[in-house]
């Protein structure tokens, strides 16, 4: 595993609380982070610890209550909705737990359309190469209900890294997944993390999984703690 | 934007089905909106293209007796005049049938406007001339096929015989009453002076038709009021095109409003389909909208996406209403054409086109922006934590937006509308409506928090009613949407049977077959005779018929009056009768009939829109001069004709006795089954050509066939909001389907049985449809009343059954079809829908 140069994504003082009912929820405390370029990192914790909050903060869809989050050098704190929404569309991937792909559109179509939002013409060329580089070039055309989930969640993972973005961020991506299929995305994963220079920070329950990350946190009681690696002789 | 555009059509596409309570509700609403403006349009522009032609000039002078040259002078050097001399009596052919005509000389001149098209073609003047001692006649086209007359035949009238040498193909003054009435003969005024029918006493009527080198209704109106103040003595009655135009259009003003209306209400009705659908389509794609957020879409570019979907879909959907909208405006207007001299304009129908397809473009945003809104407001951060517990609600700017496209929507409504006093109340009684449900709902909820709690109710009743109380349930959509499509409905219903209930009593099962005019006094032993001869004669009734002016009002003597409408009014002939032997059915508004054998001082009733006119009221002492005498009375009553009878037209009824001094002439009717009424009519013809009698068959035919084209009209608006109303049902449905179905295999899965679930739906539904019939039924029948009573002056009593029936039954009916199919979808297995969730 690479050596981290410097940082991506740099988080401090982050807390946030929920409001359930008349009581207040402290699902994130003080929790600093920094996370290296070209690493990859798992975030693990019981439910509702707040694993998913945290993804949704790094990726500027959820504002923290304080604190601050710098994302490739850039304050989300300052920017717009339209800023943070250009910042997803240019420089952040997405993979969800259950794919969202847009039920409308072939496997082409979605995987092309963060490229297409960007209005970049040769967007579906690009990601037909992308969908080549998942093993799916032959599903293109077909619909995700012609998919099954791993091919689906496949085509998920293209869309999240089609327009090269530098920070790719994965909610439980194999959560929905049998364990074979669930192996094979892992694999693909990675192997995109070494071709691609992508920082991949994933929330995930499945350790083994975890452990595969050049870090693992875990997230408890509204703390972060980075979680020691036993390392074998 | 053509990336967008492309997603918004692809994601249209794909759709499928989901949307085809938005496209038919549209569809529905606008066509009706476009039909309905397409025909007024249609019907007030022919008219007003052709009122000149149809009136025969833009000024007409009518007289008993020829104008003086004096008068007929001023005219002349005024504008081009053309003379008609009028006299209706009874043709004979030579196989001795008879009819009643309308005699019509004309000059050189005419006609002023259109053409006079005749086969043989020739100068009017020449056919009708004399030639070897015989003179010539032109017949109407429609006379001469109910006669089997052609060029070549003689016909007699009064003592002279005549030589057709032509049928008249198209006169462009002809108006409904040759169909109805007396058609058209035209001779040559000698001809007319031969044929000894112009006595003392003869209903002759002189019109001179004049046309202004200025075409506009002033001129016309001004030449007119010159005219009166000029020669304040002149007898005759001078009337202008535009009075014609303008009783016309305030007519057509409030029909066309009137099925304007109908069609809005089937606009809201549909908009209402609009909102539910678009919200049931949306909440299937609030995943969608939320990707596309956190792929990095901002937020403008989604609601671009969404509107542009809506735009779209209301733009296509509104185009197809508008098509088929003008194809029924133009199949109405070819029913209108029959009717009427007027011909189908196709350029009439491209501006309430586009007002239509606008007002389905801006119904279709007014009601789907909420549900749009609603649907943006979604968070991206669903798609990590689920769409459980999203509280979704539109943004302020798009609460405001919504705000204003409605009252663009509403004022241009209000605009349009040919009377915008209809279109302002039709508003306030939609949103005070809207403003009810919305209480009513917020009753219901606090009725069912309530009732939940008692004991001893059912465990299926209980559940329905905390059901009720859910955010998620359906009956708040359920209330507001199909409540108000009820309530128009209900309102449509009770303002249709009314109107037809009016259709079928206009034209009376038991009318006179026969109605004689012009029966002199001493004529009516003959008369009586001659129909007696009949064995199955029913009933023969005769009344006097007197011909006189009203010339003062409480003393003033109207020919003085500063009000130039009462001074005209003063030249006008009225018809004037008693009650004996009357015929014509009336029946009074204001005031009362004097007691049956009432001798005292002379007491008059008078028709409502001559009363009206004029301003006058129960208790005012009217003078009326008749034969050169002053016959003073007091005003008792103000009746209104209630059917097409006889058409006598009585302008003022008097108390027994008062008129004997004046009466020389009579009018009868008899009642006898009509194919006895032509041996009568031809005998009558015979013995007393001076007698005109009409059969009421063909004009009571030609009522039934109107009424009822009239009456299917209306059976199709009702069917239409009828239609609208099940649309909606068919959105409430979808709106709420897939959390009830939800609901409801959860709760089987965790073991509540079919039959509970079953129990318990059937008691919600069964409880929205009892609230919403009843409010329908409630608010339903005082707007109709009002309208009814406001507008059409009618009255719904007696009628009120109708919409509670609708009402109840297309809400139990839709209701339970929900109902139904809900219960259809839960026979899937729990299992797999808890694996799609």
């Amino acid at each position: 595993m690479s050596a981290p140069t410097h940082s991506l994504v740099q988080a401090s003082g982050l807390s946030l609380q929920y409001q359930m009912g008349s009581k207040s929820v402290n699902v994130l405390h003080n929790v600093s982070l920094d996370i290296a370029k070209g690493s990859t990192v798992a975030v693990a914790g019981p439910s509702g610890c707040g694993k998913t909050s945290l993804l949704l903060l790094l990726s500027g869809l959820e504002r923290p209550d304080a604190g601050s989050i710098f994302v490739d050098g850039r304050n989300l704190a300052e920017l717009t909705r339209d800023e943070l929404a250009d910042l997803r569309r240019d420089r952040i991937g997405i993979v969800f737990q259950n794919f969202h792909l847009l039920a409308s559109l072939t496997a082409l179509e979605n995987v092309a359309l963060p490229l297409q939002m960007a209005g970049q013409v040769d967007a579906l060329d690009c990601a037909g190469d992308m969908l080549t580089r998942v093993g799916l070039a032959d599903r293109a055309h077909h619909r995700p209900s012609q998919l099954s989930g791993g091919e689906q969640q496949r085509v998920a993972i293209a869309r999240a890294l089609v327009h090269r973005p530098s920070l790719l961020l994965a909610d439980e991506p194999t959560g929905n997944l049998d364990d074979h299929t669930a192996d094979s995305v892992r694999q693909l994963l990675f192997r995109l993390n070494r071709e691609l220079g992508t920082t991949l920070v994933l929330v995930t329950h499945d350790m083994d999984f975890a452990g595969q990350c050049d870090r693992v946190l875990r997230l408890y009681d509204g703390q972060l703690q980075e979680v020691q690696r036993v390392v074998s002789t | 934007m053509s990336f967008l555009l492309n997603l918004a059509w692809r994601d249209l596409k794909a759709s499928g089905r989901s949307l085809w309570i938005f496209v038919a509700s549209l569809v529905l609403g606008v066509s009706l909106v476009a039909a309905g403006g397409g025909l007024y349009q249609q019907v007030t522009d022919a008219l007003r293209a052709d009122v000149q032609m149809l009136f025969g000039g833009d000024v007409e002078i009518q007289a008993e007796q020829p104008i003086p040259d004096e008068i007929l002078s001023w005219v002349d050097a005024r504008g081009d005049v053309s003379g008609v001399v009028e006299l209706r009596t009874m043709l004979m052919t030579g196989q001795g049938r008879s009819q009643l005509v309308e005699l019509f000389s004309v000059d050189d001149a005419y006609p002023l406007y259109g053409e006079l098209v005749l086969e043989p073609a020739g100068a009017s003047q020449d056919l009708l001339g004399l030639r070897d001692g015989q003179w010539g006649t032109a017949v109407d086209g429609t006379l001469a096929k109910r006669l089997g007359l052609s060029v070549g035949d003689d016909i007699s009238i009064g003592a002279l015989s005549l030589d057709i040498r032509a049928i008249v193909v198209r006169q462009p003054d002809r108006g409904l009453r040759a169909d109805w009435g007396a058609a058209p003969v035209l001779i040559a005024e000698d001809a007319l002076m031969a044929t000894g029918l112009i006595q003392p006493s003869s209903r002759v009527e002189y019109l001179y038709r004049v046309k202004l080198a200025d075409k506009g209704s002033a001129a016309a109106s001004g030449f007119r009021d010159d005219l009166v103040r000029q020669f304040p003595t002149m007898q005759a009655q001078v009337r202008s095109f535009d009075e014609r135009s303008d009783r016309m259009t305030e007519v057509l003003g409030q029909i066309g409003s009137g099925l304007l209306l109908v069609g809005f209400a089937a606009l809201f009705i549909g908009g209402l389909g609009v909102f539910n659908s678009v919200k049931a389509h949306l909440d299937g794609k609030l995943a969608s909208l939320a990707t596309l957020r956190a792929l990095g879409l901002r937020d403008q570019r989604v609601t671009a996406f969404v509107l542009l979907q809506v735009l779209l879909l209301a733009a296509m959907s509104s185009a197809v209403g508008v098509l088929i909208g003008a194809l029924l405006a133009m199949a109405g207007a070819r029913v209108v054409a029959d009717q009427l001299p007027v011909s189908v304009l196709l350029g009439s129908f491209w501006q309430p086109s586009v007002v239509a397809w606008l007002f389905g473009v801006l119904t279709a945003l007014t009601f789907a922006l909420p549900a749009v809104g609603r649907a943006l407001s979604v968070s991206p951060a669903v798609l990590f934590r689920g769409l459980e517990g999203q509280v979704l609600k539109a943004s302020l700017g798009i609460r405001v937006v919504t705000i204003l496209i409605a009252l663009l929507t509403l004022g241009l409504l209000v605009l349009i509308l040919p009377d915008p006093r209809l279109g302002l109340a039709f508003v306030a009684s939609v949103a005070l409506l809207l403003v009810v449900l919305g209480l009513v709902s917020r009753l219901v909820r606090w009725l069912a928090y309530r009732l939940q709690g008692m004991v001893g109710l059912p465990l299926s009743l209980q559940m329905a009613l905390a059901g009720l109380q859910q955010p998620q349930s359906p009956m708040r959509v359920a209330l507001v949407s199909l409540g108000s499509a009820l309530t128009l409905l209900v309102a449509c219903t009770l303002v249709v049977t009314t109107l037809m209930r009016t259709v079928n009593e206009t034209v009376p099962e038991s009318a006179p077959a026969m109605v004689f005019y012009d029966i002199q006094t001493d004529q009516i032993p003959l008369l009586m005779q001659t129909l007696q001869s009949a064995p199955d004669l029913l009933e023969v009734r005769t009344a006097p018929f007197v011909l006189g002016r009203l010339v003062g009002v409480n003393g003033s003597v109207l020919t003085d009056s500063d009000d130039i409408e009462r001074m005209r009014e003063s030249r006008d002939e009225h018809k004037l009768s008693d009650r004996r032997g009357n015929f014509d059915d009336v029946v009074v508004e204001r005031g009362a009939w004097w007691p049956a054998g009432y001798d005292g001082p002379p007491v008059v009733a008078m028709e409502d829109r001559e009363a009206d006119q004029l301003g006058l009221k129960v208790g005012d002492q009217l003078s009326f001069e008749i034969l050169g005498q002053t016959l003073d009375a007091e005003l008792v009553a103000i009746y209104a004709q209630r059917r097409v009878q006889a058409r006598l037209w009585l302008e003022a009824i008097f108390s027994d006795a008062a008129l004997d001094p004046f009466v020389t002439r009579h009018v009868g009717a008899a009642w006898l089954p009509a194919e006895r009424a032509i041996e009568l009519q031809d005998k009558l013809a015979a013995l007393a050509p001076n007698i005109a009698t009409a059969r009421t068959e063909s004009v009571l035919r030609e009522s039934r066939a109107l009424l009822g084209r009239a009456v299917t009209g209306l059976a199709v608006i009702a069917l239409v909001c009828l239609a609208a109303s099940l649309l909606v049902l068919a959105s409430v449905v979808a709106a709420s389907r897939s959390r009830q179905i939800y609901d409801a295999t959860v709760m089987h899965a965790l073991g509540a049985r079919h039959s509970l679930l079953v129990k318990l739906l059937l008691w919600e539904y069964l409880l929205i449809a009892l609230v919403t019939a009843m409010v329908a039924v409630a608010f339903g029948s005082l707007l109709a009343t009002v309208l009814l009573q406001w507008r059409l002056d009618m009255s719904a009593a007696g009628l009120y059954w109708t919409g509670f029936v609708t009402a109840v039954s297309v809400s139990v009916v839709s209701l339970g079809l929900g109902a139904w199919y809900l219960l259809l979808q839960m026979r899937l297995s729990p299992a797999m829908l808890l694996r799609a969730q």
